[in-house]
């Protein structure tokens, strides 16, 4: 049954993966040093060579399916593309 | 004292708008935030507490706290370019975490930890002037497993008696939802019909029956967040809600309610 919900248990063995999403989603520093130099600043976070291809590509449904929160891969992204594209915003 | 509640949406969109959102339907959000400014002016509140759900922002997967307090001094997020910092009710923050661990609640408090965009979008809007101080009331929706709308509810009952008995004048404001899908396939196809059904019912004066439903109905509905609603809702018992907005975008279901106290 709970393998049917949007949001599902993250499994322990994506913890590295979802830790590396969440600071893409909320270290300014981490996502600025991403945006230089994608690969080298992923090897802070030990990835599996997998895990980091996906996050470079930018592949939602391969993160997904490597256990990555899928509220992760949204903001990690929206956030990156906030900084790639500032102008594309209005803000309030 | 209780003196007001409310609810309110806190999709980022609503503070930078990319080109993808209808700026009309952004604008009418921001005036019904703009009604619950006043309110909260009218209501002469001095404190705001405020439940919502954590974006993995406070709390990553090293420790998932079901019901939190924060008892710190003051709290800080940044989004962007947007930089918060609150100052916290502290007297009241701690009578809420002691009260409620008496009354059989097992609370998580933290005096320090990032604040997340589900407390600072709203209260960007609606924060009264001048300003008065927040108590962050976290209740966990995005890790699995969270807190069944029932328990919620429950400790919402215990959250309002905690808060009537106190001298201050307290506005309580439940912060997300309705329907919406982040980082999923359904993320543009919403549930707007399970909102627009479940707005009339608590307009009918049936807010317990968000208590009744099961964790896998909210999470079938794009609805996690509404475990802060069935919080608030266990303050204000079966009051009937004011909607003052329900504005569906094409990816999430904006409610701004509130409900008399």
């Amino acid at each position: 049954m709970t393998e049917e919900l949007h949001y599902r248990f993250p499994p322990a063995s994506a913890y590295r993966l979802n830790r590396c999403l969440f600071a893409l989603k909320s270290d300014d520093g981490f996502r600025a040093r991403f945006l230089k130099d994608a690969a080298a600043t992923l090897r802070e976070h030990a990835l599996e060579e997998e895990d980091a291809a996906a996050i470079v590509r930018g592949d939602r449904d391969g993160l997904l399916a490597r256990g990555a929160h899928p509220y992760l891969v949204f903001m990690a992204d929206l956030r990156l593309r906030m900084e790639r594209e500032p102008v594309a915003f209005e803000f309030f | 004292m209780l003196v007001g509640a409310f609810a309110c949406p806190h999709t980022p969109q609503l503070l930078a708008r990319p080109g993808t959102e209808d700026r009309d339907l952004v604008l009418r959000v921001h005036a019904a935030f703009a009604r619950v400014k006043r309110r909260l002016e009218a209501c002469r509140a001095d404190a705001i507490a405020i439940i919502a759900g954590d974006h993995v922002e406070a709390f990553f997967l090293d420790a998932v706290p079901a019901l939190a307090v924060y008892v710190g001094t003051e709290c800080a997020g940044t989004f962007g370019r947007y930089r918060y910092r609150f100052p916290i009710h502290e007297p009241l923050a701690r009578t809420i975490v002691e009260a409620g661990i008496e009354r059989g609640f097992d609370l998580f408090y933290t005096q320090e930890a990032p604040l997340d965009y589900a407390f600072y979008v709203p209260l960007h809007f609606t924060m009264p002037e001048p300003a008065v101080p927040i108590v962050p009331l976290h209740v966990n929706v995005y890790l699995p497993p969270q807190p069944t709308p029932r328990r919620c509810y429950d400790w919402g009952k215990a959250l309002g008696e905690i808060l009537r008995a106190r001298p201050e004048r307290v506005v309580l404001m439940a912060s997300g939802g309705m329907s919406h899908f982040p980082g999923t396939d359904r993320y543009a196809s919403p549930e707007f019909e399970y909102d627009r059904r479940l707005l009339d019912a608590l307009a009918a004066g049936h807010g317990r029956e968000l208590a009744a439903v099961t964790g896998e109905e909210l999470d079938k509905m794009g609805n996690i967040e509404l475990r802060t609603w069935a919080t608030l809702l266990g303050a204000v018992g079966d009051a009937k809600a004011d909607v003052y907005c329900y504005e569906p975008s094409w990816h999430h279901g904006n409610a701004v309610v509130e409900w008399p106290v």
